[in-house]
């Protein structure tokens, strides 16, 4: 035991731990004891284990009441020194407005946008979260396994929800929801509205989600068939400020009436759900008029249900797997899981019959976007800061040698940034306020500040503290570590390695700079790409309006009177806006079909004159005539697409089967565009029908008139023959224009976020090379009075500010290559990525950083040497 | 109750203070406390329970001498206070109140 002659001290560490955290009076007393039973405990226990004791003691000293006896004094100096840095940066910023300036416009541009994604993100994360119950809610999905893929959906029939309740124990209860979208007329007295944003569900869906009641009883208000609830501004709507509740409603739909007693007043839902209704009706109205649906294939209604406390999902799974193969006939193959309701908004996508994500990927976008704007943002400060070192190299040397300790000059410099940040915070905050209107328009959303949430602030000062440190924690660490002695001789260090961090931040900065401005190229490329896509039809002149009221009673004379008084020239009823798919099946037969598989072909149903009314090209055969061959009703078109896949040499006068019926081939149209002209062209049949298929009329208009007087016309013929409802119109080349909103969107995100990156990445090298060109002023004095011309000092200095945007160039392009690639692989119509849009964008970068800098090198390059030299 | 309330830690330390006289400081009582009631307690423990007891005026304090053994560190001295003392003994007559109105062992019968 050596122990003895060689005494063992506690560590020093632990020392200074238990100095920090213990108040000063009592310190002595606490190290005393500590020790002494560390002297004790080596003689019991040896060494080792007597220091573990030891820290374990002294660790446990970090308690309420001890360290709630430091008061007084200390306290109140830090304070004061506090107050002294922040009184220093201040004067710090006043000192260099330019530079104080650039750093405050910066920054702020870096928050108010990662302040807008952040707002963005926090609404998406809210979605539904809202409901009191959410944890014991789920919503029931389908996997069914198609040639040993898993299809997954979301839509159930209606009879599942009663099934579950009856069959499934620890249930508390099972909802269906039904958004069918069909446009009701309602009336009360003299107003009428045509809404199709209508829910059947059960009674227990006002008791399951959080949609609270401003009157009427959640229990209660769907018990009878009769009753319905609105939301509070469809009522206000409807009554003009009566009180709605117990009064009646009148709902119109093709021509049957049905009157409704209003028992129930909802509060208008919040933006952050994706349940959209304006009114509620319940089942038992639909099953009340015969129309209760038990078909088990028939997947048309989203099924809720409410788990009663305490249950096991996965158990509750495997007993609800096999339900519907328990109940349809024909041997379904789906299988039902429960999905929880607080995935529903983020994470809807399945691979396979595996949660892949979904809308989450997106919003890890915008969350990746806004991390790099701060980033971006923090680097100028950064860059800003230590380039600017030397001007302050004097100060920390004299403070050093006043005493100054490495850390209080550390918590200066951070005051200093984190004074900055707070400024440009309440910059920012003041511009989000006022941009957040138009940012919801470009975005689409309904965000909003929430100046009232005590939370947002706490949160918004953490964030602010959290970037002021970020960004002052390197030139702190820098500016303070200049050897006092050395700078007040005057020979201040100037180390490169410090330079090449700057380079590299620099390259980060402009690195992203130029990924955002190859996807903005990109994605405009690209939407011009698939604008300029031949629909397959002609868009103009061409509106629809659905079959309401009477106009299926009045059709023919309808039609007639359109052609003969001259505002159109040609009028077919459909089964659907030729913009929007309707109706699929994998189902069809024909001659050759191999019947291994079981292609999914799109159905378009028409009465007659397709062509001539929606602009369609017949390739072969002719169109539909059902006045010449009444025996078009089983009449079918194909399309180019639906030939190729049947195989069909001469495709007319073939048979094509479906739904029980003989279709005989008449035609053969040229591919149009019916979904989405981003994809590839399905196969299509476009089929003669019987009267309950049509849903929709196109009226192609006529040239010759003035739009305004057509119009004029359609209407005063619409409400002539169907008097009861509002005339509603759509131009199909706007519909068709919807189509790319969501491209629309994605361009003007990154093209707002692109110009701020590029923007804030600007003011940065503006400031560096600012910097730079002040500190080379001698240089540039020198070589002029060498003969250094005017152009090859520009080019010089030039090179240099432009050699770190050329090095981010090279090495982001080949990033920005991949993920433009990637994104354009979900589309089956697409442009070619080319290195075109690579050198547009690299000289649009260089172009952009030369005119930041140029001029002041210009006025660099040009002023006279004397007066640069002359102070030596 | 309020001031006069000693939880039963408190009381234990207030009475090893009275116990030790001239040797009461922090590890002393620590030492004690394990040795006669083999009951594991902390340092730190002892130490907050001292400054409470203090603050509460049960207890006064006087910087003492230094060993080597304490590293050359002083110890502080805890004395008990006259209004201490009276607590303590407040303390034990309350309790012997109520121990004389728990029935003694009896032979319960039939």
């Amino acid at each position: 035991m050596n122990e003895d002659n060689k005494p063992l001290n506690p560590p020093s560490w632990v020392m200074r731990f238990l100095q920090t955290i213990c108040p000063n009076y009592l310190i002595e007393e606490i190290e005393g004891d500590l020790i002494q039973k560390f002297n004790r405990d080596i003689k019991i226990f040896g060494g080792r284990k007597a220091k573990r004791r030891l820290v374990w003691n002294a660790i446990r000293f970090f308690r309420p009441g001890i360290v709630f006896r430091n008061t007084g004094s200390i306290n109140l100096n830090a304070l004061h020194m506090l107050s002294n840095y922040f009184t220093v940066a201040y004067r710090v910023m006043l000192r260099s407005k330019a530079f104080s300036l650039l750093n405050i416009s910066g920054l702020s541009l870096g928050i108010t946008g990662a302040m807008l994604l952040f707002i963005w993100i926090d609404h998406e994360m809210s979605y539904d979260q809202f409901h009191v119950a959410k944890e014991r809610i789920y919503k029931a999905w389908n996997n069914q396994t198609e040639n040993g893929h898993i299809r997954t959906w979301d839509l159930t029939p209606r009879v599942l929800a009663p099934t579950l309740m009856q069959e499934i124990p620890g249930l508390e209860s099972a909802i269906s929801y039904g958004a069918y979208q069909a446009s009701y007329l309602f009336t009360v007295g003299e107003t009428k509205i045509l809404k199709s944003s209508g829910v059947f569900t059960d009674p227990e869906f006002l008791t399951m989600f959080s949609f609270p009641l401003i009157k009427g009883d959640p229990a209660k208000a769907l018990d009878n068939p009769n009753e319905i609830v609105l939301t509070e501004s469809f009522a206000r709507e409807l009554f003009k400020g009566k009180e709605p509740l117990g009064e009646v409603v009148t709902i119109e739909e093709s021509g049957n009436r049905f009157e409704f007693i209003v028992n129930g007043i909802l509060k208008d839902l919040p933006p952050n759900t994706d349940f959209h209704f304006d009114y509620l009706i319940s089942w038992q109205f639909l099953e009340s008029v015969g129309q209760k649906d038990t078909y088990w294939g028939n997947n048309s209604v989203s099924t809720f249900v409410k788990v009663l406390p305490g249950q096991d999902i996965s158990q509750l799974n495997q007993k609800v797997r096999d339900i519907a193969k328990n109940h349809a006939e024909e041997g379904s193959k789906v299988e039902i899981f429960l999905y929880p309701l607080t995935r529903m908004h983020l994470y809807g996508g399945f691979e396979n019959g595996i949660p892949s994500g979904g809308r989450i990927e997106i919003i890890r976008m915008l969350g990746i976007l806004g991390f790099c704007l701060i980033a971006i943002a923090c680097i100028n400060f950064i860059n800003l800061s230590t380039a600017r070192a030397q001007r302050r190299f004097k100060e920390v040397g004299i403070r050093k040698v006043n005493g100054a300790y490495r850390v209080s000059l550390i918590i200066q410099f951070l005051c200093e940034s984190v004074l900055i940040a707070f400024c440009a915070a309440v910059v920012s905050l003041g511009i989000v306020f006022l941009v957040l209107p138009s940012f919801n328009q470009l975005v689409q959303q309904q965000l909003t500040l929430h100046v009232q949430d005590i939370s947002f602030w706490i949160k918004g000062v953490a964030f602010i503290l959290l970037i002021g440190i970020i960004a002052g924690s390197y030139p702190a660490f820098v500016l303070s570590s200049f050897h006092p002695v050395r700078i007040l001789k005057g020979v201040p260090g100037r180390s490169g390695n410090r330079n090449v961090f700057r380079q590299l931040l620099v390259v980060f900065q402009f690195g992203f700079a130029v990924t955002l401005i190859v996807s903005v190229i990109v994605i405009s490329k690209q939407i011009g790409f698939v604008q300029d896509r031949d629909a397959g039809y002609a868009k103009d002149n061409l509106i629809y309006h659905q079959m309401t009221g009477e106009i299926a009673k009045n059709f023919q004379a309808y039609k007639n009177e359109l052609l003969s008084s001259g505002i159109a020239t040609s009028v077919t009823k459909t089964s659907s806006p030729i913009t929007d798919r309707w109706s699929n099946t994998d189902g069809m037969n024909w001659k050759g079909k191999d019947p291994q598989e079981n292609p999914l072909i799109e159905r378009f149903y028409v009465d007659d004159n397709i062509s001539t009314t929606v602009g369609l090209t017949i390739l072969e055969g002719r169109d539909m005539n059902l006045e010449k061959y009444p025996s078009d009703s089983t009449a079918v078109l194909l399309n180019e697409t639906a030939v190729k896949l049947m195989g069909f040499e001469n495709p007319v006068g073939e048979i094509i089967e479906d739904n029980d019926i003989e279709w005989h081939v008449i035609g053969v149209v040229r591919d149009f565009i019916l979904t989405s002209p981003l994809n590839k062209i399905p196969p299509m049949t476009v089929q003669g029908a019987k009267k309950d298929m049509f849903d929709v009329i196109h009226i192609r208009l006529n040239d010759n008139n003035t739009l305004q007087s057509n119009m004029k016309g359609m209407s005063t013929l619409f409400s002539k023959f169907n008097s009861a409802y509002p005339f509603t119109y759509h131009f199909v080349d706007q519909v068709y224009e919807r189509k790319f909103s969501n491209l629309r969107t994605t361009l003007k995100i990154t093209g707002l976020f692109g110009g701020m990156t590029i923007v804030i990445a600007c003011l940065g090298l503006l400031g560096l090379s600012t910097f730079m060109i002040e500190s080379r002023v001698k240089e540039i004095g020198i070589r002029k009075i060498l003969g250094g011309s005017i152009t090859s000092i520009i080019k010089l200095l030039c090179m240099d500010s432009l050699k770190p945007i050329l090095l981010a160039i090279g090495l982001f392009s080949p990033m920005a290559w991949f993920s433009m690639n990637w994104w354009l692989q979900s589309f089956d119509y697409r442009i070619s990525l080319g290195l075109s849009v690579f050198i547009i964008a690299a000289v649009a970068m260089i172009v952009i950083a030369l005119i930041t800098i140029l001029a002041q090198t210009f006025t660099a390059a040009r002023a006279n040497p004397v007066n640069n030299l002359r102070s030596e | 109750m309020g001031k006069d309330y000693l939880g039963e830690f408190e009381e234990l330390v207030l009475t090893m203070v009275g116990v030790l006289q001239e040797d009461a400081y922090g590890a002393a009582i620590t030492d004690e406390i394990e040795q006669r009631l083999k009951r594991d307690v902390n340092l730190s423990a002892v130490h907050v329970t001292l400054y409470r007891l203090e603050d509460k005026g049960l207890i006064k304090s006087k910087v003492g001498g230094a060993t080597k053994e304490r590293g050359g560190r002083r110890k502080r001295i805890y004395t008990i206070t006259s209004a201490g003392f009276a607590m303590l003994r407040n303390m034990k007559e309350v309790r012997m109140d109520l121990w004389k109105l728990i029935p003694q062992l009896k032979i319960s019968g039939s």
